[in-house]
C-alpha cells in the first residue's frame, strides 16, 4: 500500500516537470533560426503558391504560442501529430523503435551478465595479476571514445570483408529461411554491439568492483569472516547484498538510455534506429518529430528512476522502514 | 629521469601524428588524370526503335543482346523516400524512386536532348495542338491494357485539378488558364495549351497512372490523395508501367524493385526487357558512409567528389570498376551583387546609396567579374573536377549560347573598367569611387558550405588587389535566406543554383524580374510595379517569348540573346559548374554515359555479363 501511494505521488510529480520539458524543447526549436522551408525557398522550380501552402500546412504563419498550444493539445489526446513530409510521427518510431529496442537490450543484457561477474570476481582476487590485467582491459574500453572505436571497426569491416559495412539486414533478407535471417541479423549486429558493449561493460566492471571493495572492507564482513561463516557465504549473502544497491540506479538510467543511448554509434553504422531519425529531424527543423522524441526521452528517464527507486525499496530494509518514518 | 623518457614519448607521439597529416595532404593535391568527355560521347548510344509485333507496338533495345538476371545496388544519401507516389513528391529522392515505377508519355534522348516518345508511340505538335498516339497491346503490370483514359485521367483529374504537388500545374499556367486534354480514340489524346508554349512539352514526361488503382483515391479529396501510396503501402498494392515495380522498402536501410514482366522494351531477340532482376537502392547517411560500402563491395555505382575521385583512380588501375566522367553538372556557383535601389517599409533603403552607385555601375560589376581568377578556383577547391563556367545556362545545356567565349583572369582591364568609372586610387592602394568614398562592403555565403566558403576566402584575396576592402561573412543558412529574400540588406553573396540542361524557362523565376528568385534584384510584394533596369525589360521579354515560341531555332535565338544579356550586364557572375564523376563496376554491359542522363538512364538494357 505503502509502496503503491509513493508511485502514485511520483507519477503526479513528473505532469509539471513533463510541461516544463516540452515548454522549454518547443521554445529552443522555434526560436532557432532553422527555417524548415529554406531549401525550398532556394530552388529556382518552386513557385509561390507552393510556399504559401507549405507554411500554412506547417502552421508556420501562427506565434510560436499558438503553434505550441497547438501541439501540446494533440499531444495530451495522443496525437503525436504528422512529420514536415506529412507522414504519422507514431508510424515513423514504430518502425524505428524495435531496432534500437534490439540493439540496446542485447547490449545491456550482454554487459550485465559480464560485467557483474568479472566486478565481482576483480574484488574477491583484489590485488592478484587477474584483476590488474582487467583493471588495465576495463582502462582502455573506458578510454577509447565510442564514436572513433565504431569509424575504426567499420575500416576493419571494409578491409577485411569480415563483416557488413554498417546496417541491419542484407538486401536479400526477404527471401532468407528464418535461421538465415536470424545469422544475418546477428552478423550485422555484432560490430555496433561491439562498440557499445566495451563501453558498458568497462564502467559496469569497475562500478561493481568498487562497491564489493567497499563492503569487503566494512565492519560486519569481518565479523561474518570472524564468526568463521565459510568465504562464499561471506560475499554472496551478505556483501553483494548491500554492494548491488549503486548498480540498481544504474539500472535505472539504463533504462533510459534504451531508446536514446546509442545515437552516435547507429549514425556511424547507418543503423536504422531512432538516433539516425531523430538526429536528422534536428538538422530539419522537424518539430513535431524531435518533440515526440525529446518526450519520450524524458518519460524514459523519469520511468527509469521510478523503477529504479521501487527495486530499491525492494532490495533494501532501510529505505523501506526510511520512507515508512 | 622517468620524466624526461616520458616527455620524449609524447613528443615522439606528436610527430608521428603530424607525420600522417603531412602525407595525406601530399596524396588529396596530386589532381587526377581523367578521361576526356569527348572520348564517351564517341560511343554512340543506339536509341530504342519502335517495332509492332502481333499487333503489339512495342519499343526495341537497339543496344546488344545480353543476359538475364542479377542485382544492381546503388545508393541513395539522407532518409530514403517520403512516398511512392509520383505525383506527391517534393525531393529529388522521392521523384527517382516513382520514376523507376511510372513511365511518361515522352522522355528525354540522353545524347541530344531532344523530346522523344516514350509510353506514347508517337506525338505531334501543331503550335498549341499536342497530339499524342499511345501504344496498342501493352498493360499495366497487373496486366490491364494502357489506354487514352489513364491518360487523360492523370492529366485532368490530377494534374489539372492539382492533387499532390502542383508544382507541373503552377508552372503551365498561362494568363490564369490551364491547357485542356481530351481522349479522341482508345489510343489518341489531344493536348490543346491556351497559347503556344513550349516548355509544355517536356511536361509531358510526367508519369501517367493507372486510373483503376487512383480513381477512387481522387474521388475520396485532396486530403486523402496526399497519403495514398505512401512509404507504409505494402508493394503490392503498386500498379505501374515502368521497368522496376516495387518490392520492398526497409525504412533507413533500402529500397528493392523487381522487374516488371509487362514492361513494353523488347530486346533484339523479341524477350521483354529489363534484363536485371533487381534493382536495390541502400539508404545511406552520408558520403563517408557511401563510399565505404562502395569500397567494401557492397555498392555497384557511386558518385565521387573530391579527393576520393584521386583515390579511386588510383585504386581503378587494379580493381573491379571504371571511373566514368560524365562532364559538367547542372549545378552553378555564382557571386551576386544586390543592385536594389529601393526603400523598405521604414524609408530607409535596402542598400546603402553609397554602395549602389557601385553595385548599380555596369564596369564595377565587369571589372570584379575579369577580377577573379576561377582557373585557379577551379584547380584549388574544386580539384581540378569543375569547368570555368561563363553563361547562365548551364555547359551541358542544349540551349548553351556557345558564341560566348570564356577568358582568364585580366587585372589590368578591370583597373581600366574601374577607371572609366572615376574610381581612383590613393596612396596606400585603396580604391576610391568618384564620390571620394572608398569602396568597402559584405561578403555573404552559408556557413558550413566548406566550397562556398573556400570560395569566399579566394574572391575576397581576388577583389582586394583591386583594392577593395572585402568583409567575408559566413552565416548560416537560414539567416542568409532570409537576407536574400526577405531583409535584402546583403551586398554581395556566393551562391549557387540547380540549372536545368533542357529548358531555360525553368530559370524564370531568377530571371523574371518579378520572380520569387530575381535575386540580384529581388522585389517584394510592395515593389513589384516598381521601375525596372532596362537590361531586365530586356530579359522580361526574351524570358516571355522564349516560352512561347515552340520550334527550337526560334526559341535558341531568344535564349541566345538572355545569355548574351546577363554575359555583358554581369548581374550574376558565374563561377564555376562541378563534373559529376561516377564509378560502376566492370561486370555491368550495355553501360553508355551520357552527359544528360548519366549511367544508368537506359537500366533496362544494362545486363551482368
Amino acid at each position: 500500500m505503502q509502496i503503491l501511494i509513493y508511485i502514485l505521488k511520483r507519477i503526479f510529480q513528473t505532469i509539471p516537470l513533463l510541461i516544463i520539458v516540452s515548454l522549454i524543447s518547443f521554445f529552443i526549436i522555434r526560436l532557432s533560426p532553422v527555417d524548415p522551408l529554406a531549401e525550398l525557398r532556394l530552388n529556382p522550380s518552386v513557385s509561390k503558391e507552393t510556399l504559401q501552402k507549405e507554411t500554412e500546412r506547417l502552421g508556420l504563419d501562427k506565434p510560436i504560442i499558438v503553434q505550441y498550444g497547438k501541439w501540446a493539445k494533440s499531444f495530451v489526446k495522443g496525437d503525436l501529430g504528422v512529420t514536415s513530409n506529412g507522414e504519422q510521427v507514431s508510424t515513423k518510431l514504430k518502425e524505428r523503435i524495435p531496432n534500437t529496442l534490439l540493439l540496446t537490450v542485447v547490449v545491456i543484457f550482454l554487459s550485465w551478465s559480464v560485467g557483474v561477474p568479472l566486478g565481482v570476481l576483480a574484488a574477491i582476487y583484489w590485488k592478484t595479476p587477474f584483476d590488474r590485467v582487467l583493471t588495465v582491459l576495463t582502462s582502455i574500453g573506458m578510454a577509447i571514445p565510442s564514436f572513433f572505436f565504431a569509424v575504426l571497426l567499420l575500416i576493419f569491416a571494409v578491409k577485411t570483408g569480415w563483416f557488413p559495412v554498417g546496417g541491419l539486414t542484407s538486401s536479400n533478407f526477404l527471401e532468407m529461411s528464418f535461421s538465415q535471417k536470424f545469422l544475418d541479423i546477428t552478423h550485422h549486429l555484432v560490430l555496433p554491439v561491439t562498440v557499445l558493449f566495451t563501453l558498458s561493460l568497462a564502467g559496469l566492471q569497475r562500478q561493481m568492483r568498487g562497491n564489493l571493495l567497499d563492503v569487503l572492507d566494512s565492519d560486519y564482513v569481518k565479523f561474518a569472516r570472524a564468526k568463521g561463516l565459510s568465504e562464499f557465504k561471506v560475499i554472496f549473502k551478505h556483501a553483494l547484498r548491500n554492494a548491488v544497491n549503486p548498480l540498481i540506479t544504474l539500472l535505472g538510467f539504463e533504462f533510459a538510455g534504451l531508446l536514446s543511448g546509442a545515437a552516435l554509434t547507429e549514425y556511424v553504422f547507418q543503423y536504422p534506429g531512432l538516433g539516425r531519425l531523430i538526429l536528422e529531424a534536428v538538422l530539419k527543423s522537424d518539430i513535431n518529430l524531435v518533440m515526440a522524441s525529446l518526450m519520450m526521452g524524458a518519460v524514459m528517464l523519469i520511468l527509469g528512476n521510478l523503477i529504479a527507486d521501487i527495486l530499491l525499496i525492494i532490495t533494501d530494509p532501510r529505505i523501506r522502514e526510511g520512507s515508512q518514518a | 629521469m622517468k620524466r624526461v623518457i616520458y616527455v620524449i614519448l609524447v613528443l615522439l607521439i606528436i610527430l608521428g601524428l603530424g607525420k600522417a597529416c603531412i602525407r595525406a595532404d601530399v596524396d588529396e593535391t596530386q589532381k587526377p588524370v581523367l578521361r576526356p568527355k569527348s572520348e564517351i560521347q564517341e560511343e554512340n548510344y543506339p536509341l530504342e526503335k519502335n517495332v509492332t509485333i502481333n499487333g503489339i507496338d512495342y519499343l526495341q533495345s537497339q543496344a546488344p543482346v545480353g543476359k538475364f538476371g542479377g542485382t544492381f545496388v546503388s545508393s541513395t544519401i539522407g532518409e530514403g523516400p517520403k512516398t511512392f507516389n509520383p505525383f506527391n513528391s517534393k525531393d529529388n529522392i522521392s521523384s527517382q524512386m516513382s520514376e523507376i515505377m511510372y513511365d511518361g508519355l515522352v522522355t528525354t534522348d540522353p545524347v541530344t536532348g531532344d523530346t522523344i516518345p516514350k509510353l506514347a508511340k508517337s506525338f505531334t505538335v501543331n503550335g498549341k495542338e499536342y497530339i499524342v498516339k499511345l501504344r496498342h497491346g501493352i498493360k499495366w503490370s497487373d496486366g490491364r491494357p494502357i489506354t487514352a483514359d489513364d491518360v487523360v485521367f492523370t492529366w485532368q483529374n490530377i494534374i489539372l485539378d492539382g492533387f499532390g504537388n502542383t508544382s507541373i500545374r503552377d508552372s503551365i499556367v498561362i494568363d490564369g488558364k490551364l491547357p485542356t486534354v481530351e481522349k479522341i480514340d482508345n489510343y489518341t489524346v489531344k493536348f490543346v495549351t491556351p497559347e503556344p508554349f513550349a516548355p509544355f512539352l517536356r511536361m509531358l514526361s510526367s508519369p501517367i497512372a493507372p486510373k483503376h488503382v487512383f480513381e477512387p483515391a481522387v474521388k475520396k479529396g485532396k486530403a486523402y490523395f496526399e497519403g495514398f501510396l505512401s512509404t507504409n503501402t505494402p508493394p503490392k498494392d503498386f500498379v505501374i508501367s515502368g521497368a522496376f515495380k516495387l518490392k520492398e522498402y526497409v525504412p533507413a536501410q533500402r529500397v528493392v524493385f523487381e522487374r516488371n514482366p509487362n514492361y513494353y522494351v523488347i530486346n533484339k531477340d523479341d524477350k521483354k526487357l529489363p534484363y536485371l532482376d533487381k534493382i536495390v537502392y541502400l539508404i545511406v547517411g552520408d558520403i563517408n558512409n557511401q563510399v565505404l560500402k562502395f569500397e567494401g563491395g557492397e555498392l555497384d555505382e557511386i558518385s565521387l567528389q573530391g579527393a576520393n575521385v584521386a583515390r579511386f583512380k588510383e585504386m581503378e588501375k587494379h580493381g573491379d570498376f571504371t571511373v566514368y566522367n560524365i562532364g559538367p553538372d547542372t549545378g552553378t556557383m555564382y557571386i551576386a551583387m544586390n543592385m536594389n535601389n529601393r526603400k523598405n517599409e521604414k524609408g530607409k533603403y535596402y542598400v546603402d546609396p553609397k554602395k549602389q552607385v557601385w553595385f548599380q555601375d555596369k564596369n564595377f560589376r565587369q571589372a570584379v567579374d575579369y577580377a577573379i581568377d576561377r582557373k585557379n578556383m577551379v584547380f584549388n577547391i574544386a580539384n581540378g573536377l569543375a569547368e570555368p563556367l561563363f553563361t547562365s545556362e548551364t555547359l551541358n545545356s542544349i540551349f548553351l549560347n556557345e558564341n560566348l567565349k570564356g577568358y582568364d583572369r585580366d587585372i589590368e582591364k578591370s583597373k581600366k573598367l574601374l577607371k572609366k568609372s572615376g574610381f581612383r586610387w590613393d596612396k596606400a592602394g585603396h580604391l576610391i569611387d568618384k564620390f571620394g568614398n572608398h569602396v568597402e562592403f559584405d561578403l555573404y555565403t552559408n556557413a558550413g558550405n566548406t566550397e562556398r566558403e573556400a570560395i569566399g576566402v579566394m574572391v575576397k584575396q581576388d577583389l582586394e588587389d583591386l583594392g577593395m576592402k572585402i568583409n567575408f561573412k559566413p552565416i548560416e543558412f537560414n539567416s542568409l535566406v532570409n537576407k536574400l529574400m526577405a531583409t535584402l540588406d546583403w551586398d554581395m553573396v556566393i551562391m549557387g543554383f540547380t540549372g536545368s540542361p533542357l529548358e531555360p524557362n525553368g530559370g524564370k523565376n531568377v530571371w523574371l524580374s518579378d520572380g520569387t528568385l530575381h535575386i540580384f534584384n529581388q522585389r517584394l510584394e510592395k515593389d513589384l510595379n516598381s521601375p525596372r533596369y532596362d537590361f531586365e525589360k530586356r530579359l522580361d521579354y526574351l524570358y516571355t517569348q522564349g516560352a512561347l515560341a515552340t520550334k527550337f531555332e526560334d526559341r535558341k535565338k531568344y535564349y541566345d540573346e538572355y545569355q548574351k544579356i546577363v554575359y555583358d550586364e554581369k548581374p550574376l557572375i558565374y563561377i564555376y559548374s562541378p563534373i559529376r564523376i561516377v564509378a560502376l563496376r566492370n561486370k555491368f554491359q550495355n553501360i553508355y554515359p551520357t552527359s544528360l542522363g548519366g549511367v544508368t538512364h537506359n537500366i533496362e538494357e544494362i545486363y551482368i555479363k
